[in-house]
């Protein structure tokens, strides 16, 4: 569709992405070095998935429940990755606030760690919109379209592209979220994004059904901006009780 | 209403010509065109009967239209210097002769056109893709040379596979209704020896026409019907046509420019010949007088890679290959009277390529032909369309004779004593009818045209009009022909050839009885020549050459370098190759029992080597088997280029030749695909900077709304 087209499509998988990087991420070194690392152990989780999923491939089914699996097993892979993740960046954590103890200068603050979790999961997402959106586009940018017979309303490239975008906000904020969960122990922030990574790959499998792209996008949208209020919620309730607390000590 | 050439005798300041009708109005003159500063080769178009041009002979300053020389139309039907741009070439203008034809467009790159039915052109106003179905083809094309419009919104044209047991009941011939007329030996060229013919081959286009396989038919009709329905939508099927001829590109449109510029090459190839048993130049016995058994390897068709031309003109050659072969089999060859000699000619449907430059290298004497003396030729026997012959039980062959002489008459008688020793009731030869103008269209034209009084016959299926209703036509492929009229023809040839050779009035029963056609070869022949399973895949050609395809195709194909080198694989076709293989095998002399292969000696003059290509090694024999170049008369092969001899009237033939050439092209090929509208990318990309833009937007609020929340410690 042209290289207009192409463009365009990858602006909308990747142009919020690109806002934030910009904006927040660009500003310090340590950010773009933790989206770097976080962007490789998503890229290798999903090699990992694919390559243990790929004996069972094509799955060639007309049901629906083989992709359920699939979902399945893949969200709860990276859900315990998401952990393990939490667990290194615990340690490098207090490697880092060490350090700055023998030099003397300040230790991690609040709005530090929230801006390494969101790098965090900036590095998740921009897997995610690369291994799912960007490697389909490079067609886009030559004459032709294409629709999928599954959804013929909206060419294939927009459909992916609006998915992308979908999934690149709920992992990164989910990220802040989940790493706000452990380092609180707050229970429900752990549960809440396990349930929203599984809930929107759920809802992806209605893309399966003809005209189920209709359904499912707005769905995803508003699991979305779930994703991203509670986010803000959470970080606004840290922020005024981290203020509160400077207050008390002061 | 043919197009002819005429002469512009003087520009004047303002560019317009004047414009003088030579007397004798066919003739066909170079024209200087100076337009726009730029001198140019070019045949302006006259339509008799315009009344822009009437009567008179002088007729000052018609326009020329069009402001640059781009606009001029520059065609070369019937002209000097045709070139065959086959598939993309400039239409006439019927209504005007020279005002603002089609512009030319040099070197068109790729054109992406919507898909449209035929049915519904009407509706569009932009260039379209039109796919037309067989049936439809010829109405097709009469709607395009009446209606400019029309063929101005031609994109290119795709043309549907279509059930082929469906077409098998009208005929379907692209060719004229006199084949090459204009090399006719006789006046009375009204004669249609093929009524089925439109002529639509024959005629300029400048828009590609390419014939779809069974599936891409299925799917492109389908796309074709979903433009119909959705017809306002954002998105729309189209056709990419990716094909650049090189002389449209370059700007040379006829023969003797494109030839110069080496942007084209000519039509030709590589005709055999071969002398049942080989001549021996070295004896001192004087030459025997030669009975000429001639036949041709080459058709043509509206799409050039897909003609099978099964029984126009393969019949015959099978027919011919089954008569050596049981011919071969007879043991005292050596003492025939006369010398037996089959000639397998390419080039034919293109103005009679082969034969004409078989008659020339006769003439001169060089080596392709040597041990053949033109003078020692009694007579010759013509094998024609002999694939039809069959129907209702019973064989039907027409003897066209070039006149009534001594040697048609010793033919005849043969071919009767032949039929008798066959002893078939369901087998019948008859001479054709005196109505007819002449001997069919056929190499044995050309030897009339050098010769008045050679005398010959022509075998064919028909009588006055030709059995083939699929003449030139992709559809005459080996269902439209049947094995048992070939065997019953190759049978009638061999033992008339054989009569003719011993020159005994009443050849003995129990001799001829040992001349039979074997059947499976002929059923062998057919499934190798005129099938793409196995195709030229099989043992029989396989056991003689490497093939470079295994669809046969009975295209001339162009002559690629110096015509006088003997041809190697990648430079001949592959059918060219085999006749010579399989005729050099069929008349060579055992050579004392020990096969021995080319590595060893085989140096002496009258030794060969064939199957070469099969192993390496090949198989060294006695035999007098020669490729003789066929290209036209018209052409020179000097210093690494071509060039056109101009026309003079010692080779009359040479006067009416068009010089076909094929030009050079690099891919030619056609895509479909789905097309969204330009608007409709302009907002996405604009949908995906405004999300970008925004985002910022939002991002720097919050942003400066927590750091103003922590500011607030």
């Amino acid at each position: 569709m042209t290289v207009a087209a192409g463009l365009g499509y990858a602006l909308i998988a990747l142009g919020p992405s690109l806002s934030l990087f910009i904006s927040v991420i660009s500003k310090k070194p340590f950010l773009i070095l933790t989206v770097l690392s976080s962007t490789l152990l998503w890229l290798v989780s999903l090699i990992v998935l694919s390559g243990f999923w790929r004996a069972f491939l094509p799955l060639k089914s007309t049901t629906w429940w083989p992709y359920g699996i699939l979902v399945l097993t893949s969200i709860s892979f990276q859900e315990v990755l998401r952990v393990f993740f939490w667990k290194v960046y615990k340690r490098l954590e207090d490697m880092l606030d060490a350090f700055a103890d023998r030099l003397s200068k300040p230790r991690l603050l609040l709005n530090d760690k929230m801006q390494i979790a969101l790098a965090g999961g900036f590095g998740h997402a921009m897997a995610h919109a690369v291994f799912f959106c960007i490697s389909l586009l490079t067609p886009a940018f030559g004459p032709a379209t294409y629709y999928a017979e599954k959804c013929s309303q909206i060419p294939f490239f927009l459909v992916s592209a609006i998915l992308a975008l979908a999934f690149v906000t709920i992992h990164t904020f989910s990220m802040v979220i989940a790493f706000n969960g452990y380092a609180e122990a707050n229970k429900v922030d752990q549960f809440f994004v396990p349930g929203i990574h599984l809930l929107a790959g759920t809802l992806t499998l209605i893309n399966l059904a003809p005209g189920g792209c209709i359904i499912a996008i707005p769905l995803l949208y508003f699991v979305a901006a779930l994703t991203l209020m509670h986010c803000g919620k959470m970080v606004h309730r840290r922020l005024v009780e981290n203020r509160g607390r400077q207050d008390d000590l002061e | 209403m043919k197009a002819q050439c005429l002469v512009i005798k003087e520009i004047s300041k303002d560019k317009t010509p004047h414009i003088e009708l030579p007397p004798a109005f066919s003739k066909r003159d170079e024209i200087e065109l100076d337009v726009g500063g730029r001198l140019h080769f070019a045949h302006a178009l006259f339509i008799p009967n315009h009344s822009a041009i009437g009567a008179n002979r002088t007729q000052p300053n018609p326009q020329l239209s069009g402001k640059h020389n781009q606009d001029i139309a520059l065609y070369w039907k019937n002209c000097l210097g045709t070139s065959d741009l086959l598939d993309d070439l400039i239409a006439h203008a019927d209504s005007h002769p020279l005002s603002g034809s089609l512009a030319l467009d040099p070197g068109r790159g790729k054109v992406v056109a919507p898909l449209v039915r035929f049915d519904n052109v009407n509706a569009t106003a932009e260039s379209s893709a039109i796919l037309v179905s067989l049936d439809d083809l010829q109405s097709f094309f009469r709607r395009v040379a009446r209606d400019p419009d029309f063929a101005r919104k031609i994109g290119g044209v795709l043309v549907e596979a279509g059930n082929d047991l469906q077409h098998k009941l009208k005929g379907f011939s692209p060719a004229e209704k006199f084949p090459q007329e204009k090399f006719a030996p006789y006046q009375n060229i009204t004669h249609e020896w093929n009524p089925n013919g439109s002529g639509i081959m024959w005629n300029a286009y400048n828009f590609p026409v390419l014939l779809l396989s069974t599936n891409s038919t299925s799917t492109l009709k389908e796309a074709a019907i979903k433009n119909e329905k959705h017809n306002k939508a954002h998105n729309v099927d189209v056709a990419e046509f990716d094909l650049v001829m090189q002389t449209t590109k370059a700007g040379t449109h006829n023969s003797e420019l494109c030839l110069r510029e080496k942007t084209c090459l000519p039509l030709g190839g590589y005709s055999v010949w071969s002398s049942l048993p080989p001549i021996d130049t070295l004896s001192s016995e004087p030459a025997k007088s030669i009975i000429l058994a001639v036949t041709s390897m080459d058709s043509a068709s509206f799409f050039r890679d897909k003609s099978f031309g099964a029984d126009s003109p393969i019949s015959g050659l099978i027919a011919m290959l089954a008569a050596v072969d049981a011919l071969s089999h007879i043991h005292d060859l050596n003492s025939f009277k006369k010398q037996l000699v089959f000639v397998v000619f390419t080039g034919e449907s293109w103005g009679y390529l082969g034969s004409r430059r078989f008659l020339h290298e006769l003439d001169l004497q060089s080596d392709s032909v040597k041990g053949l003396n033109s003078s020692l030729i009694e007579t010759v026997l013509e094998i024609g369309s002999v694939g039809k012959g069959y129907s209702n039980g019973v064989k039907t062959f027409f003897a066209h004779a070039t006149g009534v002489s001594l040697a048609t008459n010793e033919t005849l008688n043969a071919l009767n004593q032949a039929l008798a020793s066959l002893k078939s009731e369901s087998l019948l030869i008859s001479t054709a009818k005196s109505s007819n103008p002449g001997i069919p269209p056929s190499s044995l034209m050309m030897f009339l045209n050098k010769n008045s009084r050679a005398s010959g016959i022509v075998l064919e299926d028909f009588d006055a009009m030709f059995s083939n209703e699929f003449y030139h036509c992709h559809l005459d492929d080996i269902s439209n022909i049947n094995s048992t009229s070939i065997v019953a023809a190759a049978s009638l040839i061999a033992r008339s050839l054989y009569i003719l050779a011993n020159d005994v009035k009443n050849s003995t029963a129990s001799d001829l009885s040992v001349i039979n056609v074997n059947t499976s070869l002929v059923e062998e022949l057919l499934v190798c020549l005129l099938s793409c399973d196995p195709g030229l895949s099989c043992g029989l050609v396989k056991n003689y050459i490497s093939p470079s395809n295994t669809c046969p195709s009975s295209y001339v194909g162009v002559l690629l370098s110096d015509p006088s080198s003997t041809p190697y694989p990648g430079q001949s076709s592959d059918i060219s190759r085999f006749v010579w293989n399989f005729l050099a095998d069929k008349t060579s002399v055992r050579k004392d029992n020990a096969v021995s292969n080319c590595l060893q000696a085989c140096n002496s003059s009258s030794d060969m080597c064939i199957k070469l290509e099969t192993d390496g090694k090949g198989v060294c024999i006695t035999s007098t088997t020669r490729y003789v170049p066929a290209y036209s008369t018209r052409l020179r092969f000097e210093s690494g280029a071509w060039s056109i001899i101009p026309s003079n009237s010692s080779d009359p033939m040479g006067m009416v030749d068009p010089v076909w050439t094929e030009s050079n092209w690099e891919v030619i090929g056609v895509r479909v695909y789905t097309r969204q509208d330009g608007t409709y990318d302009q907002l996405i990309l604009l949908g995906g900077v405004a999300l970008t833009i925004s985002s910022y937007i939002a991002i720097v609020v919050a942003k400066t709304y927590i750091a103003k929340s922590l500011k607030r410690d």
